[in-house]
């Protein structure tokens, strides 16, 4: 206890100033900013066409497009959920209205593809506001079920008394034209930025991606992150230190239905395609499991979580025999991962690297659980 | 005139009266205090003034204002305070977190369309926020997650989020319940500091009559829901209906 753990205690001290400093940068915007341009320009080429790592995962070029277009709509349906506390199971409500509008709108209106998904997020907000002034009565799951029921309610509405304008299941198709009039969006690159980006659209899509993260990076760091916070913490205290609860969740509700309808939107785009299933209640279940899976109240997690998700779905797949499993396989690493870490991937992997930080805690744990189950109790107990 | 005054306050549920043609007033700067059994309405009448419960009738005004019918949140941004009986904090933020997401309502109101601003920008609320860490000397623990502070430092933080509302009036329910005799000692160091100093109206319920009858200025007493009693703490010392209802009880 004395001279033998002073040189470690030094040791630990010095390595303590970096991790602080790591602390620090990681959390600031530049820097989340820098991480998800690299992502966004790597992760086609690192995931479908890289050496070694390509032939592990087995992906190809279309599906990163796909996951980055969900990896925006689990950040919106996190912003509702992870910040501020709202369990919404019916935002397919917002990414199904956002697809139809911006197809029915480049079909009848004007078709830019700017334009259009522009009118797909307004079209998702004009929705929420709607569907807040009905939902935000209503508390835990009467929230959940409630908005479920909406989202259901316009999925029967799109798919027979709207049959003539959604054209039912059939869908509508959302022709292709240059971006601003000037750049194609099928335009494929040469070299290096053929290999890394592809092509326009993905690069598109990409922007949007980027955004996204820095919208909610900054909503994060407002006023409104920690308010979000607090109603999801303890409502009653909220509103009794002055706060509208009721704006800020209306706020919060609208942010989430504004992001998840860029997402329906920028599908429709991708697709070009916008189709009645997107409105189905199983879109709105899928991404809670996303958003769930790779862990709930952080940028990181929702991004994750999706794609392992459509990791399982695109690829796993595909796999010959297993393939049949996919959704069980699925199933199964989500209870898993959900009843070991329910902060999900991404809790699960800070936890780990906390633990490894501080290898007195790890080894002090490893101990008690080689010791039995009774000591790993005693010591779960001294931890709260 | 009084800066809070209620009017024949009462409040049934259903055939049981909680408060019945309550009557008080309290002055600008005063320190009053309300006293009276378990179950004698105390907490209802604070919940029913700051906007938790609505009464069944009778008025109560604050600086002109009928609180009646307002919610909790307008009554909180028009001067009114409150802390709660059971540390009422959030649970997974930082201390100074907790304070702040109070500091800003007391800044910038009820709603506010920021949310493309950074907190760290908002200089008048960093301020106000290490202002109240420091009186309540919780500084030293500010970046500590609220949720693993001792018993006592949560009760802190409760009066802390409180006071961070900018009160111009603060109710405090038992502030000092549960507390070990020095954090009770700090904390009545504290509420006296906040008259003197703040400059703010302090209501008090409290169950240690060491501390009601050393500190307050006048006191109520609440007995079944109703005022048996108001004055001095001498008044209310040699008060029959007091000593009957409460204190001779007690001494049984």
């Amino acid at each position: 206890m004395s001279t033998d753990n002073v040189q470690p205690d030094v040791d630990d001290e010095s390595s303590l100033l970096s991790v602080d400093a790591w602390d620090r940068i990681k959390h600031t915007e530049r820097f989340i900013f820098l991480i998800s341009v690299g992502f966004a320009l790597t992760f086609s080429y690192l995931f479908s066409r890289a050496p070694v790592i390509s032939d592990v995962t087995q992906g190809y070029h279309g599906l990163t497009i796909t996951i980055l277009i969900w990896s925006i709509f689990a950040l919106g349906f996190n912003l509702l959920l992870g910040q501020t506390g709202l369990l919404s199971f019916g935002h397919a409500m917002f990414f199904g209205t956002a697809s139809y509008a911006t197809a029915l709108f480049s079909i009848h209106v004007f078709n830019e593809p700017l334009t259009i998904v522009v009118v797909g997020v307004l079209s998702a907000v004009a929705v929420g506001v709607v569907a807040a002034l009905i939902l935000l009565r209503l508390h835990t799951v009467y929230f959940a079920i409630v908005a479920l029921a909406i989202g259901q309610f316009l999925y029967f509405l799109a798919s027979n008394p709207l049959e003539g304008i959604t054209k039912g299941i059939n869908g509508l198709e959302v022709e292709r034209t240059p971006l601003l009039g000037i750049v194609e969006l099928d335009h494929q690159y040469r070299g290096i930025l053929g290999e890394l980006v592809v092509n326009n659209l993905y690069l598109f899509v990409g922007v949007f991606f980027v955004a996204v993260v820095m919208f909610i990076t900054r909503i994060r760091k407002s006023p409104y992150g920690l308010i979000f916070k607090a109603i999801r913490e303890n409502e009653t205290r909220a509103s009794f230190v002055g706060l509208d609860v009721w704006r800020y969740k209306f706020a919060a509700f609208l942010l989430s239905g504004g992001v998840s309808g860029l997402a329906g939107a920028l599908l429709a785009v991708n697709t070009q395609f916008a189709g009645v299933e997107r409105l189905y209640w199983s879109i709105s279940g899928d991404i809670v499991v996303m958003a769930v899976l790779g862990g709930l109240g952080t940028i990181v997690g929702p991004i994750i979580g999706t794609f392992v998700w459509f990791y399982f779905r695109g690829i796993v797949n595909g796999f010959p025999t297993l393939g049949d499993y996919w959704l069980l396989m699925l199933a199964v690493s989500f209870t898993a991962v959900v009843w070991a870490y329910p902060d999900g991937i991404w809790g699960m992997i800070t936890s780990l690297t906390e633990e490894l930080r501080d290898p007195k805690a790890l080894a002090a744990k490893v101990k008690a659980r080689a010791t039995g189950g009774s000591d790993a109790e005693g010591s779960d107990g001294g931890e709260r | 005139m009084a800066l809070l005054e209620t009017d024949d306050l009462t409040k049934e549920f259903g055939g049981l009266t909680a408060l019945q043609d309550v009557d008080i007033a309290v002055e600008e700067g005063e320190l009053v205090s309300l006293i009276g059994p378990n179950g004698a309405g105390k907490s209802t009448l604070i919940n029913t003034i700051t906007g938790r419960l609505t009464p069944t009738r009778g008025t109560v005004t604050y600086a002109g204002t009928d609180l009646v019918g307002m919610e909790p949140f307008e009554i909180a941004q028009i001067g009114v305070g409150r802390t709660f009986q059971t540390a009422s904090i959030l649970p997974e933020l930082t201390v100074r977190e907790n304070v702040q997401v109070a500091a800003f309502a007391a800044e910038h109101g009820s709603f506010r369309v920021n949310f493309l601003s950074r907190r760290d920008s908002f200089d008048e609320v960093q301020q106000l926020t290490d202002d109240i860490l420091d009186t309540i000397e919780l500084d030293d623990k500010a970046e500590t997650e609220s949720a693993s502070l001792p018993y006592g430092d949560k009760r802190r933080l409760e009066v802390a989020i409180g006071l961070a509302t900018d009160p111009d009036l603060l109710f405090m329910d038992e502030p000092t319940a549960g507390m070990s005799p020095t954090e009770t000692e700090m904390t009545v160091d504290l509420i006296e500091t906040l008259q003197s100093e703040w400059g703010i109206t302090i209501f008090l319920v409290e169950h240690d009559m060491d501390i009601v009858f050393n500190i307050s200025d006048r006191i109520f007493t609440l007995h079944q829901g109703e005022l048996i009693a108001k004055g001095t703490p001498d008044e209310i010392r040699d008060h029959p209906a007091v000593r009957e209802a409460y204190l001779g009880g007690e001494e049984q």
